[in-house]
């Protein structure tokens, strides 16, 4: 039976790192999720990944495959070329074990660019507020973000600096800004372009070519530079 | 406010789209002063080529004279703000950004003072016979 | 966990974007170093005609004429950083953001071009000499 080489970038409670190789019958598995799967349920117990959905919705199976941030379940092996399959955690966060990577400053950044629709009414609005199919276009893409991580994983200044917003919130940012039900530009102003933001970007593009939904964060953040910048000339001017 | 929203608003520096427009602004400048320098100092200066005499000569004119000058002011801060994106990049405590950025407006005004000291200083060279 | 800088220059199979913006970096930092260099030789201006023509003579015709492939070098380094400069000054202002990789083609394929017009030209002003 053919068979496909799994080496596994490995962290124990302790920190000390390991690579271990595992042989996976080929015809047995069909994602590289699968076969971490038929690692863990035959090969060895003690592999820790996190995974959830098996479908690319729920964003917990981010993991650098043969060197790139992949969703684990919707990379195919058919899609992996040669025998030999190396997977390690994702790229910029802190491992907790093996595969299994900590989101918390992740999501502490995404919470930072106020993710929701802010009205200055206050949400005590008489009407519906309505919505053309174009309007909705705007920032449609910018909500099939699924929170996985890849982005900050591909984005080279993240590497070098952690404290940087990355890819991730500020699109998220400018899927909130884009939307003609929302107001709240003005309060997004300093998180976004302060000095964690949207300047840090030098438009490597990496996080668009990573996104395995299709969002461009890259295109989120040029387009917030440039709505952005007459707000800031405003705040120069303005006395204080 | 929450925490994080906290930990990364900056109310200080609140100006990073707008230097971008600068630094992309002051490069498309910087096309055509390089381009210009580049034709002027590299294919048409003078046959056959006299180094010295032709720079003197040059800058005893002076809208090269403020040519130069203005070229000097528009690439330093294009160097300085381009080395400071590249530094801030740096893992840096923000302290240590603090201290960086005196440390670029000095190199700033270091380089231009330099600059304009030493074009003002060429153009009064006499020319020579 | 964390990369560093040197994360910036692993462009090996990944987009034609981090590509352009590792090499943009490094462009950009040996401009920078050459400004000074430059001002650096300029300042030779004040020590009279002798000193400098014979400086610049020396890396000019010899005998440290090798320095004439690092102005080659430095050529192509200022050439693709102001064409893949220009990209990003007119994607900053919004202009062709949905074609970026087409558009870091089409600036690096004419500055290749006036690259190539201008060392010919800039050769052909040493020999003339």
């Amino acid at each position: 039976m053919e068979e496909m080489v799994f080496e596994i970038k490995r962290t124990d409670e302790n920190g000390n790192m390991k690579t271990q190789s595992y042989n996976v019958p080929k015809d047995k598995v069909s994602t590289v999720l699968e076969a971490l799967l038929y690692i863990k349920e035959n090969l060895d117990h003690s592999l820790s990944f996190r995974y959830s959905c098996r479908m690319e919705i729920c964003g917990s199976c981010a993991m650098e495959i043969n060197g790139k941030p992949h969703m684990a379940c919707s990379t195919t092996t058919d899609s992996l070329k040669g025998q030999k399959v190396t997977v390690a955690p994702l790229k910029h966060f802190k491992v907790i074990r093996d595969l299994a990577v900590d989101i918390d400053g992740f999501l502490e950044k995404y919470r930072a660019v106020k993710p929701y629709v802010i009205r200055d009414d206050d949400g005590k609005y008489d009407s519906e507020i309505l919505q053309t199919p174009e309007q909705f276009h705007e920032y449609l893409d910018y909500s099939l973000c699924i929170k996985c991580g890849i982005c900050m994983a591909a984005c080279p200044i993240e590497g070098s600096d952690p404290n940087y917003l990355g890819p991730a919130p500020l699109a998220a940012a400018w899927r909130y800004i884009a939307d003609n039900r929302d107001q709240g530009k003005k309060y997004r102003l300093e998180i976004v372009s302060g000095e964690e933001g949207t300047s840090r970007c030098h438009f490597a593009g990496e996080c668009t070519e990573a996104c395995p939904k299709g969002v461009d964060p890259s295109f989120a953040i040029q387009k917030l530079r440039s709505s952005m910048v007459g707000l800031e000339f405003q705040r120069l001017f303005r006395r204080r | 406010m929450t925490e994080a929203e906290m930990k990364y608003n900056s109310r200080r520096r609140v100006t990073g789209s707008v230097s971008r427009m600068f630094q992309a602004a002051s490069g498309l400048f910087l096309i055509f002063f390089v381009g210009v320098h580049l034709y002027v100092a590299h294919i048409d200066f003078g046959h056959p080529i006299q180094f010295f005499n032709q720079v003197i000569q040059n800058m005893h004119n002076p809208w090269w004279l403020a040519f130069f000058i203005v070229f000097v002011w528009v690439i330093s801060y294009h160097a300085v703000n381009g080395l400071g994106g590249i530094l801030k990049d740096l893992n840096m405590s923000q302290k240590a950004k603090g201290y960086l950025n005196y440390a670029l407006v000095a190199l700033y005004f270091v380089t231009v003072v330099y600059g304009t000291i030493l074009a003002v200083l060429v153009a009064r060279i006499a020319v020579p016979a | 966990m964390n990369e560093g800088p040197l994360g910036w220059a692993k462009f090996y199979r990944k987009g034609v974007g981090y590509f352009a913006f590792a090499m943009h970096r490094l462009s950009g930092l040996v401009i920078v170093f050459y400004l000074y260099l430059h001002l650096f030789v300029l300042s030779h201006l004040l020590s009279g005609a002798a000193t400098y023509n014979s400086l610049v003579t020396s890396i000019t015709y010899g005998p440290y004429d090798s320095f004439l492939v690092l102005d080659v070098l430095l050529a192509l380094v200022i050439f693709y950083h102001g064409a893949n400069g220009t990209r990003l000054a007119l994607n900053e202002m919004g202009i062709g953001l949905k074609n970026h990789k087409v558009m870091f083609y089409f600036f690096e394929s004419i500055a290749v071009v006036i690259l190539g017009v201008f060392l010919y030209y800039a050769y052909m002003f040493i020999g003339a000499a």
